[in-house]
């Protein structure tokens, strides 16, 4: 019953702390703020987490909360104060963040943010302020407003067209994130020794690390209900009650379960994530294709989603870069998840891809017969076309000086027993009408890209062999 | 057995404000209300009378302020007299310590080879080496698959990555782990950067460090998902209400995307602001050659955080300045801060010094202008590149220098003028009167302007639009 410790000696955060604002709180005479305040500090005292504790100030009559409480404070904009805390608890899983949060805050604007965070279900505690109108910007209607209750935006009553009172006890308690939701009320000596006891229960959970606890508590607002701080509670009680009844809403018995080991910075477990490789590969290419194009070659890729011409893409950039040229490939696609268009821009270069768009390629892989179509005619004059004959039946008339080359990769693929290597067929054909590089460069790349699929390495190289047998059938 | 004596109430007149709560906790009725005005409150303060006080303390649990009615001390109520508050409590506010930078660590890594990865990718790998375990998002294209990234890839640091309900809950789970002096940061796309831009406004109040990836896409509105450059004028004028800026960088390459997210994290804390990377939806989904570092950090934490702990128990993380003079002076402060920050500016000059035809671009837009130059080149005409890396500050010193023998000026951009804007601005602010007329080639909707299109604009052929 003490004054609790974890009150600061003098408020110096309240107007400097001059005069008597270093010692009494912002609160009007009977505000029900101040009691949940008493409690919370009460609470922090008895449980010895003062250290640990990090209280998140909302927007609302309670903004000025860390003028008061001698622990970590943070201010949150309106109605963000939920997974501020949350930002708080992952930051320092062995910090107890508390979010307290008047009705406007937590039951208006910040409704998406309360209910995500109940479900998430991390613990933290939450203490919502329910006094049933908007204090701080001076008794506006409030989401939990009573029906007929009169405020400045409700002058005529809250009628049917302001919609009903949210109930966030009951609403919090129907999600199945929090552990403990409860709603207790200020009005006489009883309630607020089972506030009182609610609080350190919300904060004992969290300490456990058990999860999420809510507690609701009605307030009592004297100021803009227009009543004595004696007539409010007496309203509290005969009026609010009845809508937002007290109690127990959900009391679960779950083992502590949150348990976070600090984060690692092993530099070597970052590296194998990334997939970084200390050995430098072996290159085969002798110099840059200049045969293709003097400092930069530029190719698209294209076909439907599943055609594999990203994968086929990637790997062009990669056996590039592993014989120390520059590439890029950039991806675009339809809209549809599925079997949409899949078109992929990719560029070698000798020291720089200076424009990584492919708008007139020197080479072309088109997967189906739109994609030739569509980007046939953009070839550049001597380029090289390699189109999917197994798809593609009628090909358009391209510009003579453009080398075409039709290769089955679906049928191959599909003879070899797996549709899905048929960009490694385009992949071969691309070698063996180009050049770009040498066999090996693009065997290094596929096998890399497989290392972790290591049984898929001979179809893939058998996909690749065919593919060059195939332009060396139509060569001869 | 004897009842420990329990203390009576005691009350300071001043700091009762006469709800009456106390009232009805009395069974005793030892507390009445008064008519007597309290000459220092102007409040009128119940009056107590504890002959029949039996110390049940019920009125003490209901009294709503901190210094309100309270146990007696020994001889306070024999000697009711006022004392002064300061000697009374005493004026030391808290005995928490005084908080000291935890630095970090620079922990070397070994040479690795170039990876091939996407831009995006580059950005999550570059924010995981400079220390970052704390990632917030909400997906959207084209900036989602550095989130996948995170996500795959924290667990396995025991690192977190929460999939936020929106981008406002994103923008305030940064502003938490932030003010607990972490590394923190998120990707984004430009309608998720608007709806973020409230918490940046709170978060560069508060002083918080953090970095947004924003991969630009077409707007206004729902726009598209391809690559433009409009919102450059939202992250240099527009981060959320009030005195905002923030570094703002602009990639060209993915090992940019790397490089610059971690020089993002280091200037984010140096000067507790967020830094903005500006990325067009080309970067962010285009694959390349990425070169790792030498080294990564281990975060430490910075003296002024809030990490829920005793050594920090004494900090605040706040953007409210209630008083006039108050804000006005963190105003002050943040704008010498601003002022600081602009020795951060940043760019890149290619082939600039005898250039005649300067192209001024950034982000991929600027690669397609390197491009041009090369090919001018060959054709005899003197043209050079100049491309900020930082928008905000805009390298207005190194653009002068870039310019200084031009005959004309193109600036390339996928939108529709927002860069030139900057240039005109800084060229403004810097005093420069006297400068080539602004030409320029700009596309939108999606559309990056292409080599042909620049050429075009150059040699002053006009070139009909695909």
């Amino acid at each position: 019953m003490s004054k609790a410790s974890v009150f600061y000696d003098k408020f110096e955060r309240h107007s400097h702390g001059e005069g008597l604002k270093g010692h009494a709180t912002h609160y009007c005479p009977g505000c029900g703020h101040g009691l949940a305040h008493k409690y919370l500090a009460d609470a922090i005292d008895e449980l010895g987490i003062q250290d640990r504790t990090v209280a998140i100030s909302p927007v609302g009559c309670s903004v000025f909360l860390y003028y008061y409480f001698d622990v970590g404070n943070s201010q949150a904009a309106h109605g963000r104060a939920s997974v501020v805390a949350l930002g708080h608890k992952f930051a320092n899983p062995e910090s107890v963040v508390i979010s307290y949060q008047g009705d406007g805050d937590l039951a208006s604007i910040g409704l998406a943010e309360t209910i995500a965070t109940a479900q998430l279900g991390a613990p933290i505690t939450v203490i919502f302020i329910n006094n049933a109108i908007y204090g701080m910007t001076g008794g506006q209607m409030a989401p939990t407003t009573l029906m007929g209750q009169t405020s400045s935006t409700s002058p005529a009553g809250r009628n049917q067209y302001n919609g009903q009172p949210m109930k966030m006890a009951e609403i919090i308690a129907g999600l199945d994130g929090p552990v403990y939701v409860e709603r207790v009320a200020l009005y006489d000596a009883k309630q607020r020794i089972k506030a009182k006891k609610a609080i350190q229960k919300g904060l004992k959970l969290q300490m456990e690390g058990r999860g999420y606890s809510f507690i609701e508590v009605l307030a009592e607002c004297p100021t803009h209900l227009k009543m004595s701080p004696e007539e409010t509670e007496k309203w509290v009680k005969e009026s609010m009650e009845p809508v937002y009844p007290l109690g127990v809403k959900k009391d679960l018995t779950v083992d502590p379960w949150f348990k976070l080991n600090p984060p690692s910075f092993q530099g070597e477990k970052l590296l194998s994530l990334a997939g970084a490789t200390y050995e430098h590969p072996v290159r085969a290419c002798e110099g840059f294709p200049t045969h293709l194009a003097p400092h930069d070659i530029s190719l698209k890729l294209a076909g439907s989603g599943g055609d594999g011409a990203q994968t086929a893409a990637m790997l062009i950039a990669r056996a590039a870069i592993n014989e120390g040229f520059d590439a890029t490939h950039i991806p675009s696609y339809g809209p549809e998840s599925r079997g949409g268009t899949s078109y992929a821009d990719v560029h070698v270069a000798e020291d720089e891809v200076l424009n990584p768009g492919s708008p007139d390629p020197q080479v072309l892989i088109a997967f189906n017969a739109p994609s030739l179509a569509k980007f046939g005619p953009t070839v550049r004059k001597g380029g090289y076309v390699i189109y999917d004959s197994s798809v593609v039946t009628d090909p358009p008339v391209l510009d003579p000086s453009i080398q075409v080359f039709p290769v089955p990769f679906t049928g191959i693929a599909t003879d070899l027993g797996k549709a899905v290597v048929k960009n490694i067929v385009a992949l071969g054909a691309l070698q063996a009408a180009t050049n770009i590089f040498p066999k090996d460069t693009f065997l290094t790349a596929i096998r890399v890209a497989l290392k972790d699929k290591c049984a898929l390495i001979p179809l893939n190289e058998e996909a690749f062999a065919w593919g060059i047998k195939s332009v060396e059938a139509l060569s001869n | 057995m004897a009842l420990k004596e329990r203390p009576k109430p005691f009350l300071l007149p001043e700091y009762c404000k006469g709800c009456g709560r106390c009232l009805d906790a009395c069974a005793k009725d030892c507390i009445t209300l008064s008519d007597q005005i309290n000459p220092l409150t102007g409040l009128v303060p119940v009056e107590l009378d504890l002959t029949n006080c039996n110390a049940c303390g019920l009125c003490m649990d209901a009294c709503p302020e901190p210094y309100g009615l309270r146990p007696a001390h020994e001889g306070e109520i024999q000697d009711f007299e006022l004392e002064d508050p300061a000697k009374l409590f005493g004026v030391k506010p808290s005995d928490a310590p005084v908080p000291v930078d935890i630095p970090n660590e620079i922990l070397p890594l070994p040479r690795t080879e170039p990876l091939v990865i996407k831009g995006t990718y580059a950005s999550a790998l570059g924010a995981l080496l400079a220390g970052c375990r704390h990632v917030y998002g909400y997906p959207i294209t084209p900036s989602t698959e550095g989130a996948e990234l995170m996500a795959k890839f924290l667990p396995k640091l025991d690192g977190t990555f929460i999939q936020a309900v929106s981008e406002v809950a994103t923008v305030n789970m940064m502003y938490g782990t932030a003010g607990a002096g972490l590394p923190t940061m998120t990707f984004t796309s430009s309608p998720g950067f608007s709806l973020m831009l409230e918490g940046v406004s709170y978060m560069i109040g508060a002083e918080l460090p953090g970095v947004f990836v924003d991969i630009m896409r077409g707007g206004p509105g729902l726009g598209n998902i391809a690559p433009e450059q409009s919102d450059i004028k939202l992250a240099c004028h527009g981060l959320g209400h009030g005195n905002t800026q923030a570094l703002v960088l602009a990639p060209s390459t993915p090992q940019e995307m790397l490089d610059l997210t971690i020089l993002a994290f280091e200037l984010s804390f140096k000067y507790r602001n967020p830094v903005v990377i500006l990325g067009d939806g080309y970067l962010g989904q285009m694959t390349g050659k990425v070169q790792l570092p030498d080294s990564m950090i281990k975060p430490g934490i910075p003296k002024w955080a809030v990490y829920g702990d005793a050594m920090h128990r004494r900090n605040l993380i706040t953007s409210i300045f209630l008083t006039e003079a108050d804000l006005e002076a963190h105003n002050v402060h943040l704008n010498a801060k601003y002022a600081a920050m602009q020795v951060e500016a940043r760019s890149e000059s290619y082939l600039c010094d005898d250039a005649e035809v300067v192209l001024i671009a950034c982000n991929t837009p600027a690669r397609t202008a390197k491009g041009a130059v090369q090919e001018l080149r060959q054709q005899g005409i003197k043209a050079g590149l100049f491309r900020p890396i930082t928008l905000w500050p805009f390298p207005v010193e190194d653009l002068k220098e870039a310019i200084r023998g031009a005959e004309r000026m193109v600036v390339v951009e996928a939108s529709a003028g927002q860069l030139e804007d900057e240039v005109r601005l800084a060229l403004s602010k810097a005093g420069v009167r006297v400068f080539p007329e602004f030409e320029s080639v700009r596309r939108m909707g999606g559309i990056l302007p292409q080599q042909s299109e620049i050429m075009a604009q150059v040699l002053g052929k006009k070139e009909v639009r695909a």
